[in-house]
């Protein structure tokens, strides 16, 4: 318990160096917010007046201090370009990508583990091949891909399935599906390999002398140590899930914060793409957090210190 | 402590499968009703959801109006409950719909705001200017002082008439907002810039004499200002809307009303947004009830989508052009493709102020060198109309008798640089904007050709976009190939922007060098009379390309829709614009 506390604590540094970072890197590439929200007639006269008005006439430093006072209270300045505030885009947007993302990891972890253990008992047969082609599949062809394909398929040929998101979780199934083959891809793998190992050893042998049945031995005995990986993996798999939705959310039409993501960085909406990151981060250090508990909880022998 | 590991262990796969089972609780669910959800019965609820919009909107106002806003909205409402939604798709979501804060959100402005006049796309592809929500005006004689008479019939959705006092509180508010991005083409309105400045909050130069009735007086004669105001510049707000909406004006939409043939009712970020009829509007109700628009920020969902018979209107801009040429350019399509001229001229500026094209025979022959047409066949397929002077195809101004004299004329052209000492051609530099459009770049690669064909030793040097406009601005870039596309639909718009002083004729590296006629340019802004005014124009740009070959005149492109079966009938923006009042919409 003492652990999480100290952990949660020590995301504060991390969070400030975060948006210190994107503060920073926003500022320095080319391109300013006001000249494209002003298109291609301007007037040095109204530059300035737009600038005013955007507050981006102070001093950098000033800007950065008002910014991160600001987000401690919750508030993550209002977007340029939507003009209403951050926090309520994030608020708004959150859910769909939430939904798609928990969605996606159930695919993932549900196919991923089943197939990774079926490969590994069958290790070198037909399903272990059939199973690593997959997940290789599913590793190496980009999200863009196989989303147009399960679009084209199941959407357009088919037509079994809503082609974009309109709300419904039906129109989830295919972006989740897009979203995570990749993952289950890795999970598949990692299961696969980590089961493998685990059931050379010597302990697994002592309990097949028992005479435990096969299944006995695998999901009793090997799986439970066999997974320590592969569950920090799926934590850690958040991070990747949610840049998977980057695209996903483009090709599904879903609302989400990847959307919100990547209209921010085409306008140079500062303060949402900032917020978006910021957003992101957190909870990206939640689900390492996560993991870590998960961890110990598995595997009495890593106590909390 | 290992009681508390696990608990927290049960109490996160708790929640973790909480969540899942949640997530997949929903797709049963929510799942067959999307599903379940034939075309008919999503038309059968269209009529409540007119009903609604419509008393919402008149919740609005004082419970008198009610009964009003019902029986409107009954008429608004279709009566034989058919299946008249017009779904159209957007490649990005907008910003705003307050036309003052954004350059180009202009769809669902468009739709729910009128404007005080309007331009007419005619089936020949010509456009003219039509009364609106304006139903007289008259100019001074001196061409300063513009005076109208409104409609006394048009109301907003909230059932409230719009009269003078609306049309003055936009025009201040356009000077007054202070990130107001609309104020380039107004400020020549008496006052306006006194209030940019600082100097007067209220509008000098706007007078109201009754509900019908005002003047606009202007700081100098401007006669493009009638279509200006046919912007979507210059909708029209309601004041009490303005005052009590404040900074939700164009963000929420019960808090943005016009008068417009249609409605607001419902917009979700990055997703979708509604438009229902306006029970309360002047002219004849629009064909589609409602027009739902999504965003499909992926181009080729957004093609399936149109496929899948989701999408009404694909707008072929967003389309991959090899997809449109396989797809659509074919005998299937041929009936549902729609091409509309897009009210911009390309050309290649000529630096008049550099040796050699100094000399005019040497601008000719550049532009007889340019194999215009070519370039139109094979970069755009041949979708556009070659202009041989200033205006472009389709715009006010466009006269069919400055066309027809520029031929490609290789021979010809080389005979002329003979003529002037080069035949042996000589360095010319073609300057490029790193990060300028493909279009724009494609032309370069073929003039660089042509002008090679003639002995001209032309290479293309790139820039990036900041060295390209200050070199440019510099008035020293020798040759260049741009587009101007009109911000309203009158010659003043183009030919002042390139021809008007000598101050911005350099700006765009011509250096035309004929004060006089520069002078000319600047005055006929103030002639009043259309006929004497139009003929000047004429004049001018023939004087311009064909005598003073200032510029290599190209062409007008042509902007491509396709429209679904249930349209009957689709007139897109005049301006050729991607967005376009749903009013010019005639279902099946």
């Amino acid at each position: 318990m003492k652990a999480a506390v100290k952990r949660l604590v020590s995301m504060i540094p991390v969070l400030i160096g975060v948006m210190l970072l994107t503060f920073i890197m926003l500022r320095v590439v080319p391109g300013d917010p006001v000249s494209i929200m002003l298109g291609e007639h301007y007037s040095q006269a109204k530059i300035d007046r737009l600038t005013r008005a955007m507050n981006l006439d102070k001093p950098m430093w000033e800007q950065f201090v008002s910014y991160m006072l600001g987000a401690f209270r919750g508030d993550l300045g209002v977007s340029y370009m939507m003009n209403k505030p951050v926090t309520g885009l994030i608020a708004e947007a959150f859910p769909q990508t939430f939904r798609l993302a928990l969605m996606a990891a159930a695919i993932a972890w549900a196919v991923g583990l089943i197939a990774g253990i079926t490969a590994a008992v069958k290790q070198n047969k037909l399903p272990d091949h059939l199973f690593m082609g997959f997940s290789l599949a599913g590793v190496s062809v980009p999200i863009f891909m196989s989303a147009l394909f399960l679009q084209y398929f199941f959407s357009y040929r088919l037509k079994i399935l809503p082609l974009t998101s309109d709300g419904s979780a039906a129109s989830l199934i295919l972006p989740a599906i897009a979203l995570g083959w990749n993952s289950a891809g890795s999970v598949a793998r990692m299961t696969r390999s980590s089961l493998i190992e685990t059931l050379q050893a010597d302990y697994i042998d002592t309990a097949r002398a028992k005479g435990l049945l096969r299944p006995a031995v695998i999901f009793g005995h090997a799986l439970k140590n066999a997974l320590l990986p592969v569950v920090t993996m799926m934590a850690l798999q958040i991070s990747s899930l949610m840049s998977g939705a980057v695209i996903t959310e483009s090709v599904f039409s879903v609302p989400g914060i990847g959307r919100l993501a990547t209209q921010a960085i085409q306008n140079r909406d500062m303060p949402l793409l900032q917020g978006t990151i910021l957003f992101t981060t957190i909870l990206v250090i939640l689900g390492n957090l996560a993991a870590d508990l998960l961890y110990s909880v598995i595997d009495p022998r890593i106590g909390d210190e | 402590m290992m009681m508390t590991k696990k608990i927290m262990a049960l109490l996160l796969c708790g929640s973790l499968t909480a969540g899942i089972l949640a997530g997949c609780g929903g797709s049963g669910s929510e799942g067959q009703t999307a599903e379940a959800k034939p075309e008919t019965e999503a038309a059968a609820e269209e009529a409540p959801a007119a009903d609604e919009g419509a008393e919402e909107a008149a919740a609005e106002e004082t419970a008198a109006e009610e009964p009003a806003a019902e029986e409107s909205a009954a008429e608004a409402a279709p009566a034989d409950g058919e299946d008249k939604i017009l779904r159209l798709g957007w490649s990005k979501d907008i910003q705003t719909m307050d036309v003052h804060r954004t350059t180009d959100n202009y769809a669902v402005p468009l739709n729910i705001f009128d404007r005080l006049l309007e331009v007419k796309l005619n089936e020949d592809g010509s456009t003219e200017l039509v009364n609106s929500i304006a139903k007289d005006y008259s100019i001074s004689d001196d061409g300063l002082v513009y005076s109208f008479e409104l409609r006394d019939d048009v109301k907003f959705c909230d059932g409230t008439p719009l009269t003078s006092a609306d049309v003055e509180a936009t025009f201040t508010r356009m000077f007054t907002l202070e990130d107001s991005v609309q104020t380039d083409f107004t400020t020549c309105i008496k006052g306006a810039q006194a209030i940019l400045d600082g100097n007067a909050d209220s509008l000098e130069g706007f007078r109201v004499i009754d509900d019908t009735h005002f003047e606009i007086e202007l700081e100098e004669p401007f006669a493009g200002f009638l279509s200006v105001l046919a912007t979507p510049t210059c909708c029209i707000f309601s004041k009490a809307n303005l005052e009590e909406a404040g900074d939700d004006f164009g963000m929420v939409p019960a808090k943005t009303i016009g008068s417009g043939p249609y409605m607001v009712t419902d917009w979700k970020t990055n997703d979708s947004l509604t438009l229902v009829r306006n029970p309360y509007y002047w002219g004849e109700p629009a064909s589609a009830s409602e027009v739902h628009y999504k965003v499909y920020p992926e181009p080729s969902t957004f093609n399936m989508a149109f496929q899948n018979g989701e999408v009404d209107i694909l707008d072929c801009d967003f389309l991959d052009s090899s997809i449109v040429t396989s797809t659509y350019e074919t005998d299937a399509y041929k009936d549902k493709l729609i091409r509309v001229n897009r009210l911009g001229t390309y050309m290649i500026s000529i630096n008049a102020g550099i040796e050699p094209m100094s000399d005019v025979r040497v601008r000719k022959a550049i532009q007889m060198a340019v194999n215009r047409q070519g370039i139109l066949d094979s970069i755009f397929g041949g979708h556009g109309e070659l202009v041989d002077g200033i205006y472009p195809a389709g715009s006010i101004g466009f006269t069919a008798e400055n066309q027809g004299w520029l031929q490609y004329d290789p021979e010809g052209a080389k005979a002329l640089l003979k003529e002037a000492g080069y035949e042996n051609g000589f360095d010319l530099e073609i300057s490029a904007n790193a990060s300028g459009s493909s279009n724009i770049a494609s032309i370069i690669q073929v003039v660089q050709q042509n002008l090679t064909d003639i002995g001209i030793n032309a290479h293309i040097e790139t820039y990036d976009e900041s060295s390209w406009l200050a070199k440019r601005k510099s008035g020293e870039m020798p040759l260049f190939a741009g587009v101007w596309t009109l911000d309203y639909n009158d010659p003043s718009n183009i030919i002042d922007t390139f021809f008007g002083s000598a101050e911005s004729t350099k700006g765009r590296s011509l250096n035309y060098a004929d004060t006089d006629v520069m002078a000319r340019v600047t005055s006929a802004k103030s002639i009043v009379d259309e006929t004497e005014r139009l003929k000047e124009y004429a004049d001018l740009e023939k004087k311009i390309v064909e005598e003073d070959a200032s510029w290599v005149p190209l062409f007008a492109l042509q902007h491509t829709f396709v429209i679904s079966d249930r349209i009957e009938h689709f007139t897109p923006h005049w301006a050729g614009y991607g967005d376009f009042n749903a009013y010019g919409v005639t279902m099946k």
